[in-house]
């Protein structure tokens, strides 16, 4: 149990890092999140059961998922649609086009090669090659953000949310930046859709009700138990913060909480993490360590 | 020291995965009653109909709640993302005997969460479609189960009775669910061999049902509505706007026809979970196999007639359906 809500918290990690391109670094919300991650899903399990390897298909649906994001970056700074309503547009419009993709709402994947597959050889425990699918795509993408943040266009792309007008007037590009960004992280979150949807073993339009909230959690958690990090550290807090989410949700099915009303619950969890730096303020708490502590 | 807290955390989780990969827990093999899992996609009227048939068919198989069985019950509440979850907490911690799982999702949810275990389908549409099983009379897995498919030859047959003058119908249903989309092609058949002229709208959420429906009044006799989860949750705004230019419904759930529709044969949402309920049984007690028990469909079903709707819109059922028809109202 506990396992494989940890290997699942791994998958929805990559969805919180996506999220975090975006909503942290350039500090905006990208609603387009909630279409692209069931369209990662559902292109790459339409390209699975027509017969495509399934890391091919996966890397199909990261490509439909970069596409969705292009779209969005090219509404937001060359139309001028302001981002959120850009991002709804687009999450709204894929509705569509998963519907066109799979011709079908909700496609499955039984007895059809999934990603996970891969590691039926090694003969492992249990819900363990969601685990390292998980660590082996984390890797992956952590380190690729590492690179990619410290490389010229990283640093420009950072510039740019921090201080825009400073940004443009050194020169950087700031509307290419912000296309890239969202080209970039909606390209990761397809690819958590993918690697949940082959999780489940199946795609379905709706899928993407209610992600965005996951992954904020996962961003959430992680900044509020762990505060002020370094850049490679908050990316680690975030696949903690994901984790610690998946066992709370885990936990509240177990306590035997009626389950019918179980997103009440999670929006607890939710407001609680958002509200423990206030409490922690008025509680004056001072054997929790504060900023000052460590200075 | 908040640096050392995150290290701590990732520690703690490493070595959790460590430890539990090669301490394979030995389940304790301490006595309990025969467990049924049910997993419900999600809270609506024909929906809980099943989940309290099933129960009520456990019990007509001598199996009940609490005595000599027991029932461990999530309802994902629509939200696909915790029914995987929910699936491995039947499985695992409640170590389910039987599953059940109510509508698509949920059903998918745990065929990919076992293959081991017996999954008993209720209400779902075509489980071939689903993916869920190979063949709907030889399934061959571990999954077997109760097919919602309504009589819809029975149900037109009933059409052509009550409103013989109606050639034009208007198909409505939401085009993110698998259940109606093989219905309505179903529907359409059915209908044009009778000689109706067919026009499907399909809904992509229950925002846009009252502007569809205000369209479709002007545009067809009649309205069909297949076995739709989101056209039953918003059967009320249909209504609402039909009954405005007097338009009949002809739904396929006797619940919709509760809230409003004309008439149907329909499948008693009860009786389905019933069924589903004693196929639980037989299984749970050895008798049956899912592998070798064919997917039940239910040949013909009670005709369901809304008398205070049929006076609503003028319209006379004929003595001969009243007779054998059940009246809601």
């Amino acid at each position: 149990m506990i396992v494989s809500a940890i290997g699942q918290g791994m998958l929805w990690a990559i969805l919180g890092l996506g999220i975090f391109m975006t909503y942290r670094i350039l500090n905006f919300p990208d609603m387009t999140t909630e279409g692209s991650f069931p369209l990662g899903g559902a292109v790459c399990v339409t390209a699975i059961t027509s017969g495509i390897h399934p890391i091919i298909a996966t890397l199909l649906g990261v490509l439909a998922g970069m596409c969705a994001g292009l779209v969005t970056g090219l509404l937001f700074t060359k139309g001028k649609i302001p981002v959120i309503l850009a991002g709804i547009l687009v999450m709204s419009g894929l509705n569509s086009v998963i519907l066109y993709v799979m011709q079908t709402p909700n496609l499955s994947l039984l007895n059809k090669p999934k990603i996970q597959d891969f590691f039926l050889q090694l003969n492992l425990p249990n819900y363990y090659d969601i685990v390292f699918l998980g660590v082996i795509f984390l890797a992956i993408i952590i380190s690729l953000l590492l690179f990619f943040f410290n490389t010229n266009l990283g640093q420009a792309y950072i510039a740019t949310g921090d201080n825009e007008h400073m940004a443009r007037s050194i020169g950087i590009k700031t509307d290419s930046m912000k296309i890239l960004g969202l080209t970039l992280s909606n390209g990761v979150i397809a690819l958590s859709g993918a690697l949940i949807a082959q999780n489940d073993g199946y795609a379905d339009v709706n899928k993407g009700t209610g992600v965005i909230v996951i992954g904020l959690a996962s961003i959430i958690i992680g900044e509020v138990l762990f505060g002020e990090l370094t850049f490679a550290e908050r990316l680690v807090a975030i696949v903690v913060g994901s984790i610690i989410y998946q066992l709370l949700i885990l936990l509240v099915i177990k306590l035997g909480f009626d389950t019918t009303y179980l997103k009440v619950f999670s929006a607890v969890i939710l407001a609680a993490c958002l509200m423990i730096p206030q409490l922690k303020k008025a509680l004056n708490l001072h054997f929790l360590p504060s900023k000052e502590d460590e200075r | 020291m908040r640096k050392n807290r995150l290290s701590v955390v990732v520690v703690i989780i490493v070595v959790f995965l460590i430890g539990s990969f090669f301490v394979e827990k030995k389940e304790s093999a301490k006595e309990k009653l025969p467990t049924v899992g049910v997993l419900q996609f999600v809270s609506h009227p024909a929906l809980d109909q099943i989940y309290k048939g099933i129960q009520a068919g456990l019990k007509e198989k001598g199996y009940e709640d609490g005595k000599n069985m027991t029932i461990a019950f999530q309802n994902g509440q629509a939200d696909q993302s915790k029914l995987a979850t929910m699936s491995q907490q039947l499985v695992q911690e409640k170590k389910s005997d039987v599953l059940i799982g109510i509508a698509t999702p949920a059903a998918q949810a745990l065929a990919n969460t076992t293959t081991e275990i017996p999954i008993v389908l209720g209400a779902i549409t075509d489980p071939v479609s689903a993916g869920l099983v190979k063949d709907n009379q030889k399934p061959g897995g571990n999954i077997t189960g109760v097919s919602d498919k309504s009589p819809v030859d029975a149900q037109f047959d009933l059409v052509t009775e009550i409103l013989p003058k109606s050639k034009k119908v208007g198909i409505l249903y939401a085009s993110s669910e698998e259940n109606s989309k093989y219905q309505v092609e179903e529907a359409k058949n059915v209908a044009e061999k009778k000689g109706m002229s067919v026009k499907t709208y399909a809904v992509p959420s229950s925002n846009e049902i009252a502007q569809t429906v205000q369209v479709m009044t002007s545009e067809v006799d009649f309205i069909y509505i297949p076995t739709d989860n989101t056209i039953a949750n918003a059967m009320q705004t249909v209504v609402n706007e039909a009954d405005k230019t007097k338009t009949p419904i002809i739904p396929s759930v006797d619940t919709m026809v509760e809230q409003g529709g004309l008439a149907t044969v329909g499948i008693n949402q009860f009786d389905l979970g019933v069924q589903t309920g004693k196929m639980a049984a037989d299984i749970l007690s050895g008798k049956a196999k899912p592998a070798t028990t064919a997917i039940y469909t239910f040949k013909t079903g009670d005709i369901i007639v809304n008398q205070k709707q049929a006076d609503k819109l003028g319209i006379s059922i004929p003595e001969k359906i009243k007779s054998k028809a059940k009246s809601v109202d």
